[in-house]
């Protein structure tokens, strides 16, 4: 038992410590750093969290901030919902849709116009 | 519709009493159940039936049975990761003809459950990355028309499955990352006019056809990286949209003419990690969206490339080549570089950067520059740094800094100097002159105010800057404010290292000229 290193890791872990939570994570999981004032807590998760996006390889798999309007993201380019307020249109989050297209605030999407 | 849904599930349940639940799961009024984490071998029952989202990850469901979400008929939402899943029944998911997303990563599925799948008419992302996928059948995708989202990504796929996303003509984002595929071929992609992402980073591409990616004319990203492609993939030449592509750490050594030309939108290419041997002088012409440009190690490539037109780049990196000379005109079209790399090259001439106003870092070290003339660098007041290093330079122009304002970082070491100009160096916080052999006589420290780091071809030149006395560290010493010892020698407190620093065998006296 390494000296600071936890016995019992939360599911997904592959190291832990008690204070730090996760140090690294089984294959195909994703490590976040989950913030708690300014405690951070490592944990091992199959997807990120809403705001984040995955990106996986071969030696590690992370999380990455979507941009700013996004709610969630497929990568830092393509968004796959919206904030409120923006409206998605071809993966990107638009503050007003392009012609042909109608925003829909129920599901902060650029729908095509009534004809 | 969410309204109307929510209302109806409160009074379907009649206001005051709490939503259906399992108890294995918290559930709230707004039909979201979480029973994630729980250890749960089945699907949990009881649940209201106006649930839209559940959580079921991270339990230890090994098999969904038939019509096991048939009392959900509301859920949008579905996750199912971390279950170890290896069976879904063909009926598991019927009735479920409102959910949007549905999440199967991280289990141990061996093909795509598209029988399952079939019914899932509303379904826009679809997670079936990190399983071990080796097939899938050509009619897995079938019911999905408005699947925008399909992670395919930690599998073991061996070939692009063209046939199964041959009818999804509104898929937007796709990767196909980190599977086992070699080659891509003709057409692979045809009906996909919809896609914006396509992800194919850590596979074992070698070969891809030259049509490999016709029809995916609305393609923005292409992610090659970590693959074996040995040549260019000049089938990017039929996505006009491309705006970011990666294609580094390949095999890749030539780069030709004209590489981007149908490509004119490009912010962004990763190219690294590539044997390159040649690019094209061409290959970077008229990228007008591109900002940063990193080529390193084209060991055959002899010509400067042309980069009229690539109007908006901040950086630009080219090292490792045989280029000797460097465009006259380069700074008519880069009135927006910030950092320039040049070093380890062979360029002897060099031009006037006066265009590159935004110029902060200059680094030119390991070439044949000979000299420095007065325009050279005229007027970058915004040069912070700037590296002429392992030169020739035997003469640098009295006025040549005299305009580098915010020049902060020097260095002109291992070159053939005689003397230094410091006109112009009043910003100047580190200067390297280490190299310099010719270079004998004491420097001037008054004309360089804000000196902090020093380095000089002999240690007695070091006394100009720090007192010599006995006691001072030998590396460190600090020079104290006010007047004092030489007679109008102003001594500013500020912390100097200047190397090498004199000591007992290399006192400040500077004897017979020069020293053993």
């Amino acid at each position: 038992h390494t000296p600071g290193m936890s016995t019992g890791c939360q599911s997904g872990c592959l190291t832990c410590s008690d204070y730090n939570g996760c140090l690294s994570c089984k294959p195909k999981f994703f490590i976040f750093l989950e913030r708690n004032g300014m405690k951070q807590t490592g944990v091992c998760l199959t997807s990120c969290p809403s705001g984040y996006y995955g990106t996986r390889s071969p030696e590690r798999n992370d999380c990455t901030k979507c941009r700013p309007e996004c709610d969630s993201c497929f990568t830092g380019n393509f968004c796959t919902r919206c904030r409120a307020g923006f409206y998605l249109h071809q993966g990107k989050c638009l503050q007003s849709c392009p012609e042909g297209r109608a925003p829909n605030d129920a599901q902060r999407e650029c729908v095509p116009e009534c004809p | 519709w969410a309204l109307l849904r929510r209302g109806a599930a409160a009074a379907g349940q009649g206001l005051s009493t709490p939503a259906a639940c399992s108890p294995a799961c918290r559930c709230d009024e707004d039909g979201f159940a979480d029973c994630s984490g729980r250890g749960l071998t089945s699907v949990p029952t009881g649940l209201s039936a106006f649930t839209y989202y559940l959580d079921i990850s991270m339990n230890n469901i090994t098999k969904l049975p038939a019509n096991v979400f048939k009392t959900l008929p509301y859920l949008e939402e579905l996750r199912l990761a971390g279950n170890d899943l290896s069976f879904i029944h063909p009926d598991a998911l019927s009735g479920l003809h409102q959910l949007k997303v549905l999440m199967l990563q991280n289990n141990q599925l061996r093909t795509v459950p598209g029988a399952a799948l079939k019914n899932l008419h509303a379904l826009q992302s679809l997670r079936l990355d990190a399983n071990h996928i080796t097939a899938v059948p050509e009619d897995s995708f079938e019911g999905l028309q408005q699947l925008r989202h399909l992670w395919l990504d930690d599998n073991s796929l061996t070939e692009v499955p063209v046939g199964p996303l041959r009818h999804q003509g509104n898929l937007q984002a796709l990767t196909l990352a980190l599977n086992r595929i070699s080659r891509i071929p003709d057409h692979a992609f045809a009906n996909l006019s919809s896609l914006v992402v396509l992800h194919l980073h850590n596979n074992q591409i070698e070969e891809i056809g030259t049509s490999c990616f016709a029809g995916l004319e609305n393609l923005e990203t292409l992610d090659l990286n970590f693959n074996k492609l040995m040549t260019f993939p000049e089938a990017i030449q039929t996505m006009p949209k491309l705006k970011e592509l990666g294609f580094h750490s390949n095999n890749i050594g030539i780069i030709p003419e004209g590489a981007f030309r149908k490509n004119p939108f490009l912010r962004a290419i990763h190219l690294y990690d590539n044997p390159l041997t040649f690019v094209g002088v061409s290959a970077f012409q008229n990228l007008s969206d591109l900002s940063s440009l990193m080529l390193r190690g084209a060991s055959r490539m002899q010509e400067f490339p042309n980069l009229s037109g690539t109007v908006n780049l901040e950086s630009l990196t080219v090292t490792g080549t045989k280029i000797s000379g460097v465009p006259v005109d380069l700074c008519n079209d880069l009135a927006l570089l910030r950092t320039l790399d040049l070093s380890y090259n062979e360029i002897g001439m060099l031009p006037t950067f006066q265009g590159c106003v935004k110029l902060q870092e200059i680094s030119l070290q390991h070439n044949r520059i000979s000299q420095v003339g007065r325009e050279t660098f005229q007027d970058l007041s915004a040069l912070r740094v700037l590296d002429l290093s392992r030169n020739q330079i035997s003469n640098i122009h009295s006025n040549a800094f005299e305009t580098l304002s915010s020049l902060t970082n020097l260095d002109l070491s291992q070159n053939a100097l005689t003397t230094v100009p410091v006109v112009g160096l009043g910003s100047l916080s580190q200067l390297r002159l280490a190299g310099n052999l010719q270079i004998k006589s004491p420097l001037n420290a008054r004309r360089l105010p804000k000196l902090r780091s020093i380095s000089v071809p002999y240690a007695y030149q070091c006394c100009a800057f720090i007192g010599c006395d006995p006691f001072s560290s030998s590396d460190e010493v600090s020079r104290k404010k006010g007047a004092g010892g030489d007679e109008g020698v102003e001594r500013i407190s500020l912390v100097l290292h200047c190397s090498p620093a004199p000591g007992a065998f290399k006192p400040c006296e500077h004897l017979l000229g020069s020293w053993m």
